[in-house]
């Protein structure tokens, strides 16, 4: 046959199969899996994208360089040969006067240039807020509004700062790396630098910092990282944004697996519909396929054919599904914006093939074994009318799996949960054939078991046991998901919005001194607040690992490789830190003398350590070794004080070391915190109250693009009911056609069927509620870190729903059954 | 018998069996459907197949079309032994020199009956299938129905389409399966006449699948399937 002639029987086929909804059911579901993949491809990309940018608006710039000393002029002239914007601040503490008042405020010191990324928001003398890239022009001031209330100025008034007199210009609402300061507790203010030396305030022994900022293409601002890395002075650190907050990173993930996880449930459903409706395809064209063969089509031909149909298939169902994905994550966006800036950057145009190339894998994945059927479809069966064997062949399941998980880890971006949901997924569908199995054998009709009444519903069920046990699996699979969507839903969303408490700390303590402490715990308790845990605490370098020196070369990952440079803080303790898991090995035995670490899991998982691994760290110069026995999963988002590596005491022991701690302050205690830091000047005291406000409103915001998401669950379930009631409803239709015929009533007709549809959703809403519980759980604890989660309400629950959803879906053929005539009924099939 | 003497009989024939069986194991029971069956059929010939339901009469124009293996034995079709081939050359062989006719039409639903007779010739590369189809579709006296789908057409209308879309090719033969079982008397009849008016005006060779005797008549020799054996090959 000439290529061409099967490339037009493919198109007219393609063309009145469409017509005649023959296709229906496969471009549904296909549709909606591209659009599911899609809309959350685009929107992750989106939200990647947009995080990054306003991560460096946190630092002002792409990287900055930290100080307690001015910094060699060689630093600003490697920047500058790079090809790096750049420009300096320097930021103290100090006394500032105004009208007779003294108040402390934190200065800071800005060149042109200042702030390379992020935003200045102003209010001006006219009242009228503005935002952009500026910095005080020399002889003026910006104030924020705590430190005009406290001096009692306003703007235009001239505050005095050491020997220089300076107008405040402006009231200074925000400042892109303000919440990086360490002294943003306390009032501040902005100046040009041109106008510090005039201060006289910089002094030998003056508690500043030195910042060179930097910004530029990422090669660019690595090769000078590397290169200040070796040449750092002692007292200075580079800062990166990107591990500054893990607060942040740790909600943005869950939320994005929330996502990819009930993308991916979509996705799912929609390949098991998928398998339907070719399956019923199939089954449908099985004696035509015999024509064909007997009108001389080789067994290539014929696949040509048809696989040209499905291509054309998956063709318009990646574009639709893509337009649609783009619509839909449009809504995700508009639903989560305000949490990474008023607008996100627009999707990579690349990810635009993404919906053809899913679609494509899908269906090739699902469809490839039945394709292999149509080629071995034998002519004879022209003659016979014989139902079409199941393609029996290792390649179904291997395919069809394949091609989910590779969508799925690509989705969740994970691997090892996309690999857990695909497990998860298979032991449900074989406990669920297997319970299906059971009832069926359990219900086995014997000889001369009765063929009217309600107990033939359940004997019919058991006549035809693997139609039943097929739609009971199909159907149990869309009422978990329909379940999971109804209840267990709700609860992780609420106990994940909940994981970040109301009472979380929101100001951290740190550089405690050894000496300060009982005089630090006193103060809390004589002011009467909660006495906060103190945590010691040492800058650590990880040198090598197993005895081989850690390198950054070695590692691929660009996190890794960050992580390796920098330097980690450091505690020991006794117990498990406050709402730690170990996820592996075993936490030591308090007053143990064995030389143990602890490691966060992610660090770990970034890095390829486990546990028995040896890691030698550099403590101010003094190395520690110690083997890692355990890893912990981490409450980053519950803003207490955590770590990623945490040492037995006995690592550590007579090592000096400052504390550190986290509280919560509320807004009446403020005062209570000024009297701290004035009697303990030496301690750090950080306000972290914007970034916890900010990650709550990015979960909240979450929270809702993913009941969008779940949305697109709850259809593509549909879409599967409706498949494996097709199929039902075929099956049931031709006996209630003869047995009317055989002279049953209509009522007597009516009973069985409903006894059977009755039967049918009991049992498919038991195995489903069973799963439903089992997933809830299992995502709760494993993925999100929240406490087991089992709700059995969920049984009657499923019972009901199930018996109501095939009872109701089955109405159609109940009447159809018994208002026609029986002769049109057996026709019609 | 020298191989040159073979050849120049076969050339005449255009269908042979020969000790053709056919048997089944049917859980765990031997059947025996088919016992060394002989048959061979000429150019322009016909042969009627008749016997009781279930005697075997169907498995019996499988395997002589090729559609099915036989246990035993070979059958030679336009002097090609059809078991040395693959499935695929088969279905070559098949493309432009054997037509079928089945009891229940076999139509394709989604083509138009212009398009399920134009179906064989585009299959065989041919540039004027449309014109070839339609000058066939008159031919049935359907020229007039050609853009029905089949679900619009009667019975005896869709079997007139399932002639054309047979002889459209001009088969060396033609295998027909109960032709008019699921036609009422006069349609039947009329179909019959058909078939035969073309079958003579285009000196194809028919194996005719039936248990209507009088029909059977109308062929030149007729073979009665009883117990799996085929009895007589003449009148």
């Amino acid at each position: 046959m000439k290529r061409l002639a099967s490339f037009r029987l493919a198109l007219r086929l393609l063309g009145r199969e469409a017509g005649a909804g023959e296709l229906t059911l496969l471009m549904l579901a296909l549709v909606m899996a591209v659009t599911a993949i899609t809309s959350v491809a685009f929107f992750s990309d989106r939200v990647r994208s947009g995080l990054a940018q306003r991560a460096t608006w946190l630092l002002a710039a792409d990287m900055v360089v930290n100080a307690d000393q001015p910094l060699p002029d060689s630093f600003a002239a490697e920047a500058r040969r790079s090809g790096l914007q750049l420009t300096r601040s320097v930021t103290f503490p100090s006394m500032i006067l105004s009208g007779g008042k003294a108040v402390l405020s934190t200065y800071k010191a800005v060149e042109p240039g200042y702030p390379l990324r992020g935003e200045v928001t102003l209010v001006g003398a006219d009242g009228q807020e503005r935002t952009g890239r500026w910095r005080p022009e020399a002889g003026t001031v910006w104030a924020d509004s705590r430190l005009l209330d406290r001096l009692g100025a306003r703007l235009g008034d001239t505050v005095t700062l050491g020997g220089a007199r300076l107008t405040i210009a402006a009231r200074l609402v925000a400042e892109p790396d303000g919440a990086m300061d360490l002294y943003n507790f306390i009032p501040r203010l902005m100046l040009a630098s041109e106008d510090l030396a005039a201060t006289g305030l910089i002094q030998e022994g003056s508690r500043a910092r030195y910042r060179l900022m930097v910004a530029g293409t990422t090669p660019q601002v690595s090769r000078f990282s590397a290169w200040a890395r070796e040449r750092l002075p002692r007292g200075a650190r580079l800062e990166n944004v990107e591990e500054a907050r893990p607060e942040v990173r740790s909600a943005l993930q869950q939320g994005r697996r929330f996502l990819g996880l009930t993308a991916m449930l979509t996705v799912t459903l929609c390949a098991a519909a998928v398998m339907m409706a070719v399956r019923r395809y199939l089954s449908r064209h099985w004696q035509q396929l015999a024509v064909l063969r007997c009108m001389g089509l080789t067994a290539s031909e014929l696949g040509r054919v048809f696989f040209l149909v499905f291509l054309w298939v998956a063709l318009v169902a990646g574009v639709i599904g893509t337009a649609l994905g783009y619509g839909v994550q449009e809504g995700l966006a508009y639903l989560a914006t305000g949490w990474v800036g008023s607008d996100l950057p627009a999707p990579a145009w690349p990810l635009f093939a993404s919906g053809m190339v899913a679609a494509l894998v899908l269906l090739l994945g699902l469809t490839l074994p039945a394709m292999s059927a149509i080629r071995h479809v034998p002519p004879l069966a022209v003659l016979r009318d014989e139902i079409p064997a199941t393609p029996r062949s290792v390649l179904t399941p291997v395919l069809a799996v394949a091609s989910l998980l590779a969508l799925a880890s690509w989705l969740i971006g994970e691997v090892d949960i996309a690999l857990m949901m695909m497990a998860g997924l298979l032991v449900f569908l074989t406990v669920a054939i297997g319970l299906a199995w059971l009832v069926v054998k359990a219900v086995r009709p014997g000889p001369g078991c009765a063929t009217i009444g309600i107990r033939a519903g359940l004997a019919n069920l058991a006549r035809r046991p693997w139609l039943a046990i097929v739609q009971m699996a199909a159907l149990s699979v869309s009422l978990m998901a329909l379940l999971t969507l109804l209840v267990v839903r709700n609860d992780l969303v609420a106990a994940w919005q909940k994981s970040l408490p109301e009472e979380a700390p929101n100001t951290y303590a740190i550089n405690v001194q050894d000496v300060q402490r009982e005089a630090f715990t006193r103060f809390f308790k004589e002011a009467g607040q909660p006495v906060p845990t103190l945590s010691p605490a040492v800058r650590a370098r990880l040198m090598s690992v197993n005895d081989r020196p850690v390198r950054a070369t070695d590692y691929a990952e660009g996190a890794a490789r960050r992580l390796v440079e920098r330097e980690f803080n450091l505690s020991w303790r006794d117990s498990l830190p406050e709402g730690n898991r170990v996820t592996e090995g075993h936490w030591w035995n308090p007053g143990s003398r064995d030389a143990a670490f602890s490691v966060e899991e992610g660090l770990a998982r970034t890095l390829g350590l486990a546990v028995g691994d040896r890691l030698q760290f550099d403590v101010a110069g003094t190395p520690v070794d110690a083997r890692i026995t355990s890893l912990r999963a981490v409450p980053w988002e519950s803003f207490r004080v955590n770590f990623f590596v945490v040492a037995n005491p006995a690592v550590f022991s007579g090592m000096p070391a400052s504390l550190m701690t986290s509280f919560r302050v509320r807004e009446q205690d403020r005062p209570f915190v000024a009297r701290l830091i004035e009697q303990f000047p030496t301690v750090t005291v950080i306000d972290v109250n914007q970034i916890i406000v900010e990650v709550r409103r990015m979960v909240d915001r979450l929270a809702r693009a993913i009941e969008l998401m779940f949305g697109l669950s709850l259809l593509a379930g549909v879409l599967v009911s409706w498949a494996a009631l097709i199929t039902l409803r075929e099956s049931r239709m031709l006996n209630a056609g003869l047995m009317r015929t055989l002279g049953a009533s209509r009522g007597q007709i009516r009973t069985v069927l409903f006894a059977e549809l009755m039967w049918l959703g009991a049992l498919t809403g038991l195995i489903a509620a069973l799963g439903a519980m089992a997933l809830g759980a299992l995502a709760a604890r494993q993925l999100f870190n929240l406490p087991w989660y089992i709700d059995w309400r969920l049984v009657p629950m499923g019972v009901v729903i199930g018996m109501s959803v095939v009872t109701l879906a089955g109405w159609p053929i109940v009447r159809r059954v018994t208002r026609t005539a029986p002769v049109v009924v057996l026709r019609s099939l | 018998m020298a191989s040159s003497n073979m050849n120049e009989v076969d050339k005449t024939l255009v269908l042979e069996a020969r000790q053709l069986a056919k048997s089944v194991d049917f859980h765990g029971e031997h059947l025996v459907i088919l016992r060394e069956a002989d048959l061979s059929l000429a150019r322009g010939e016909s042969v009627a197949i008749v016997g009781a339901s279930g005697s075997g009469k169907s498995t019996l124009l499988s395997l002589l079309a090729g559609l099915d293996y036989p246990s035993n034995g070979d059958v030679f079709l336009l002097g090609q032994s059809l078991f040395d081939l693959s499935e695929d050359q088969r279905a070559r062989l098949r493309r432009d020199r054997v037509g079928f006719v089945f009891q229940n039409f076999q139509l394709l639903p989604q083509l138009t009956a212009l398009e399920n007779v134009m179906l064989p010739l585009e299959l065989a590369g041919r540039r004027d299938a449309r014109e070839g189809a339609t000058a066939m579709m008159e031919r049935v006296g359907l020229g007039h129905r050609l853009t029905h789908f089949p679900r619009h057409l009667s019975g005896g209308e869709q079997q007139r389409v399932a002639l054309a879309r047979a002889f459209v090719i001009q088969p060396r033969i033609l295998f027909a399966d109960e032709p008019t079982g699921n036609l009422d008397m006069s349609t039947g009849r009329q179909v019959i006449d058909l078939l035969f008016r073309l079958n003579e005006e285009e000196g194809t060779s028919l194996v005719l699948v039936t248990h209507d005797t009088e029909l059977a008549g109308r062929c030149d020799a007729i073979c009665r399937l009883v117990d799996g054996r085929l009895n007589g090959a003449g009148r």
